[in-house]
This record gives structure tokens, C-alpha cells and sequence, in this order.
């Protein structure tokens, strides 16, 4: 039997056969665009759209957590047909991920769904998170200690801080973050809008802006002395171009020498503070008014609620994962934050895979291939036998 | 900027209107609903809903795999079962867990670091708080373009 894994996150869905190389990533979402009438574009159809100005989005996902069917529908009835991963139920287990303390009303949602509609013969749900912690502790063959590893999973709606003694995430210590890409984006969309242009619609064309020309910093203040001065002082200024889906089909970062006005019809957002400024979000949510603490103090703060012995393990075993990860700067800045506040005692030691938004995907095909995995399913004859009850003493979630 | 500076004072001369406490929280919970928020405007296509492409609600997806096509009839209505609000969610949530680490235990509490203050207008550090709405400045500069575009322009 096929094993498909589904790391189902609330921006992108990330999808493929355990025996697949890498996963699809799927904009989990329906989008309609301003330009065309005629259609919608379901997850990734929206490649075939050749004009990404104010796209509008239906999203399945409300806070980070599975609400609306009728669009997931849509897009999981995309990512299973023969456009994306032809699957044949039949002949088919599922491997699919929901985020910490899903609400009990959506996973007897999903098993309906897998089992019911789609008719799946077998069925895992576990999170994103616990995946990645079993890639990490099966890799990591040479280290010592694995008693304990830390995953920080930073990804669209939220991040989370997880500790886990061996492959058990202790959920009495795990933190969220209500910052994730999504406010991110919306935020930078924010200050352009108010500051330069108009671009509240534009949420495609400045999440891609983002992910261009945003980093951590690891030095704020200094940043912001550099922020301030004019070229060829000032070394983080960019001029940022946008697309006009005529001539030009992307944004981009002008070269810094050629800096200055727009030219000709172009429209150009200069990036200076804002580069650094909106990820700082992740590490000072009260930037915003968000009154919580940032990844950094909240990685700290799990320090406080899991068992002494285990400390030291965690903060030796810190693993990135999830799209923020991405950003150029953050695990510098996670490691100069954590060794500044953690006690001299402690080694800091923290990875980042190589492709943090595909390890957990990664993790559920290396899962799928364990002798263990089967006895980790639930099939379907026992979910007709005895509903949802069987999942719920299977799986370890909510 | 000596004219902005004068026009400031004769504002403030006339009649000096301040939002209360009340309405800058509610100022501040819009502004943290709109990071939030999926879009800005409306949908443009509220008409438009299947592309020929995708497969209709209730042919389910018996017509697309290989395996053999059982007459199944889809209990559609799951749909409308599972749609919840996200706040009818937590609603539930508090009502059925009472103990046991939730998804209220674990937000992260608030920061006990020093709050950080950036100019509302070009995101460089703040030193000043606008007196009418609460908003940060830097430098008059600022505090004129602050008075001219938000501030009490728009009410909350
Ligand atoms: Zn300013
Ligand atoms: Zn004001």
C-alpha cells in the first residue's frame, strides 16, 4: 500500500508520496483574480495566471486551524486528482498533519472526511512539529544526547515552541506565538501602504517582496543607525520594483548603485528600516501591540515549565523549521538571543535543515517507511467499526 | 514646517479633541483584526464560484481515481456540519477542557521585556506619544504628516 503525506499548513500544503524525492507545495487556498472572470484557481492553478495584481484569496484556514470545508474541499480534491498526485484511495494511507491542541470538532472533521468521502484505507494525523522531531533524532545519529530536542516551528498563522523528551512533545510546555507570515506580510502591506503606495491588495506581490528583501537582524540597533544615513553610507536600503504582469513579470531588487527614482511607468517601493523592522515581529510581537512574548523569551519561558534535567538537552538540541525559518538572519539571531539569556552552564546548539518548509514532509515519508508506522494508523475497517473513538485512542492529538 | 508647526497650535487653540481610553483600545484591536484579515477589499468575483475544472460538490471524487467506482452517495453535508466560526471553536473548547494544557495554556504570556516604541509614520525609533490619539512620533516632521493623514481622521 502508497503512503501519501500531507503536511496540510494553513498557507501552503506540502504533498506527495512517501516514495516521491520532494513534496508539491500547494498554496492551500482557492484565488480568484481581479482580471479573469471566466475561472478560480485552486492551489497551485494559480501559476496559469499570468496577472497576480490584487488577487483575492478564500482561505481554508481561520487562525491557523482547519474551518472552512468548502474550499479544502477544493483544493484537497486538486492535490488527490491526476493533476497533482493521482491517488488511488484504494489503495492509499494518509499521513496528514494538524497543528497542536486541534479543536476535537475538526479532527473528527478530517477522519470524516479521509475515511468517508475520499475512502482512504488508512489514516495518521499527527503535527508538523512531532514529525520534524523524529527526522532530527533518527538523522542526528552521531550527537549524544537525544532525550531532548526543542523544535521552534515559526510558519503562517503562528509559531510554536515544542519541547519533546525523546519523540514525546510535552504539550503542558508548549508555547504559541501569534506571529507567523501571515501578519508579517500583513504588516509590511501596512507601512507600505501608509508610507509610499498603495498596496493593501496586494498581498502576492508583497509576501514575494518579503521573502526578497526581509532578514532577522542581529544587531537592531546598529541596523537602525545604517537605516539612517543616505547611499553609499546607508547599506540597507533597496529599491524594490514592482511587477506590472506586462513588462515586467516579477518583482525585484534594483542593484544599490543604480538606486534612485522610479524610471519611466515603474513602480518602486524603497525597502530601508522595514527590511528589519517586520521580522522583528517575531522576536518583539509588542512592536505591534501584540502583547506576548517573542520566540526568543518564549523559548526561554518553556525552559521554565519542562523538567530541569531535560534543559539542558533541549537548548542543545533547537531545531528551525517552517517558512519563517527562511528568512536570512533568523537562526543567528535565535542562537544570540538564547545564549544571552540562557545560563553560561548550558551549550546552545541549534540547527536548521536544509530546507525547513519541506523537513516535516521529509520526516513523514522517513515515518511512512518505519516498521512501526502501520501499527500508528488507523484503517478504515476500524474507523467503520468504531468511529471516531478509534482515532482518538490512536492518534496523540488535541 | 513652521507652517505645519502653527497650524498645530491653532488646533490646539480652538478645541483639542481627544480620543479616550476606550476608543484607542478599540483603535488598537482594529489594527490587530487587520493583521488578520485574508483581504482588504471585497471579492470581486462574489458571483464566481466553480471553475470548469473543478469537480462539483456532490460528484464527490468517485470520478476521478482508477480504482473501481463504487456507487457511493457523499454525505456532503459535512461541510456545513464542520463550519464553525473560530470563535464558536474556543467557545467549545472552554466548555469541554476544562483541565489539561489547552490552546489557551499555551499562548505565549505577555513579554517582560521594555516595550519597544517606533514612529507610526517612518518606523524609526519614538521618543513621543501624539497627546490626541495615542499614536508614536519621532520628530515634528512626523507628528505634521501623523496629524494630516490619521490621527483623528479617521474614527474608530
Ligand atoms: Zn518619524
Ligand atoms: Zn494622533
Amino acid at each position: 500500500m502508497a503512503t501519501l503525506i500531507l503536511d496540510n499548513g494553513a498557507g501552503t500544503a506540502k504533498v506527495g508520496f512517501s516514495t516521491d524525492s520532494e513534496p508539491k507545495i500547494i498554496p492551500n487556498c482557492v484565488t480568484k483574480a481581479k482580471n479573469v472572470r471566466t475561472r478560480i484557481f485552486i492551489g497551485d492553478q494559480i501559476e496559469e495566471c499570468k496577472d497576480l495584481s490584487s488577487l483575492y484569496y478564500l482561505l481554508p484556514f481561520q487562525k491557523g486551524f482547519l474551518v472552512n470545508w468548502e474550499i479544502e474541499k477544493q483544493v484537497w480534491d486538486h492535490m488527490f486528482s491526476k493533476d497533482v498526485c493521482q491517488v488511488d484511495f484504494n489503495e492509499t494511507a494518509l499521513l496528514v498533519t494538524e497543528p497542536f491542541f486541534n479543536f476535537p470538532s475538526i479532527g473528527e472533521s478530517i477522519n470524516e472526511v479521509i475515511f468517508e468521502e475520499y475512502q482512504f484505507q488508512a489514516l495518521h494525523r499527527t503535527q508538523a512539529p512531532t514529525l520534524s522531531c523524529y527526522k532530527h533524532q533518527t538523522d542526528k545519529v552521531t550527537s549524544g544526547s537525544l532525550f531532548g530536542t526543542l523544535v521552534v516551528d515559526s510558519g503562517y498563522s503562528f509559531s510554536h515552541i515544542v519541547p519533546f523528551y525523546k519523540n514525546k512533545p510535552l504539550k503542558e510546555a508548549i508555547i504559541r506565538v501569534n506571529v507567523g507570515g501571515k501578519v508579517l506580510t500583513n504588516h509590511l502591506k501596512e507601512v507600505i501602504s501608509y508610507r509610499q503606495l498603495m498596496v493593501m491588495d496586494e498581498t502576492y506581490v508583497i509576501n514575494q517582496m518579503k521573502e526578497d528583501v526581509c532578514y532577522v537582524s542581529t544587531q537592531f540597533k546598529k541596523d537602525i543607525s545604517i537605516a539612517r544615513l543616505k547611499y553609499p553610507e546607508n547599506t540597507i536600503s533597496r529599491d524594490y520594483i514592482l511587477p506590472d504582469y506586462t513588462h515586467i513579470k516579477r518583482g525585484y531588487v534594483r542593484a544599490p548603485e543604480d538606486s534612485g527614482k522610479a524610471k519611466g511607468d515603474e513602480q518602486m517601493i524603497r525597502m530601508n528600516n522595514e527590511r528589519f523592522a517586520i521580522p522583528e515581529l517575531l522576536f518583539y510581537p509588542s512592536d505591534v501591540g501584540i502583547q506576548e512574548m517573542g520566540l526568543s523569551e518564549s523559548i526561554m519561558h518553556c525552559m521554565t515549565l519542562v523538567d530541569k534535567e531535560l534543559v539542558p538537552h533541549l537548548l542543545n538540541n533547537i531545531v528551525l523549521t517552517g517558512g519563517n525559518a527562511l528568512l536570512p538572519g533568523f537562526q543567528d539571531r535565535v542562537f544570540q538571543d538564547v545564549r544571552s539569556m540562557a545560563s553560561d552552564d548550558y551549550d546552545v546548539g541549534i540547527s536548521t535543515p536544509s530546507n525547513p518548509l519541506t523537513y516535516a514532509w521529509q520526516s513523514g515519508c522517513d515515518l511512512a517507511l518505519d516498521p512501526i508506522f502501520p501499527s500508528m494508523c488507523v484503517s478504515r475497517h476500524d474507523y467503520e467499526e468504531h468511529g471516531h473513538v478509534a482515532c482518538i485512542n490512536k492518534f496523540n492529538v488535541s | 514646517m513652521a507652517d505645519k508647526r502653527e497650524s498645530v497650535r491653532i488646533k490646539d487653540g480652538q478645541q483639542l479633541r481627544v480620543l479616550d481610553e476606550a476608543a484607542r483600545r478599540r483603535r488598537q484591536r482594529k489594527a490587530l483584526e487587520a493583521l488578520e484579515e485574508d483581504n482588504f477589499s471585497e471579492d470581486p468575483h462574489a458571483d464566481l464560484k466553480m471553475s470548469k475544472k473543478a469537480p462539483k460538490f456532490d460528484e464527490g471524487i468517485d470520478s476521478s481515481g482508477p480504482g473501481p467506482k463504487k456507487k457511493r452517495k457523499s454525505r456532503g453535508d459535512f461541510k456545513l456540519r464542520y463550519r464553525k466560526t473560530f470563535s464558536a471553536l474556543l467557545e467549545e473548547e472552554h466548555m469541554l477542557n476544562k483541565d489539561g494544557p489547552t490552546y489557551f495554556t499555551a499562548c505565549a504570556p505577555p513579554s517582560t521585556l521594555p516595550e519597544r516604541h517606533f514612529c507610526a509614520v517612518c518606523g524609526f525609533p519614538s521618543n513621543y506619544t501624539c497627546v490626541q490619539c495615542g499614536a508614536r512620533y519621532c520628530c515634528i516632521k512626523c507628528l505634521g504628516t501623523h496629524q494630516d493623514t490619521r490621527c483623528l481622521k479617521y474614527t474608530a
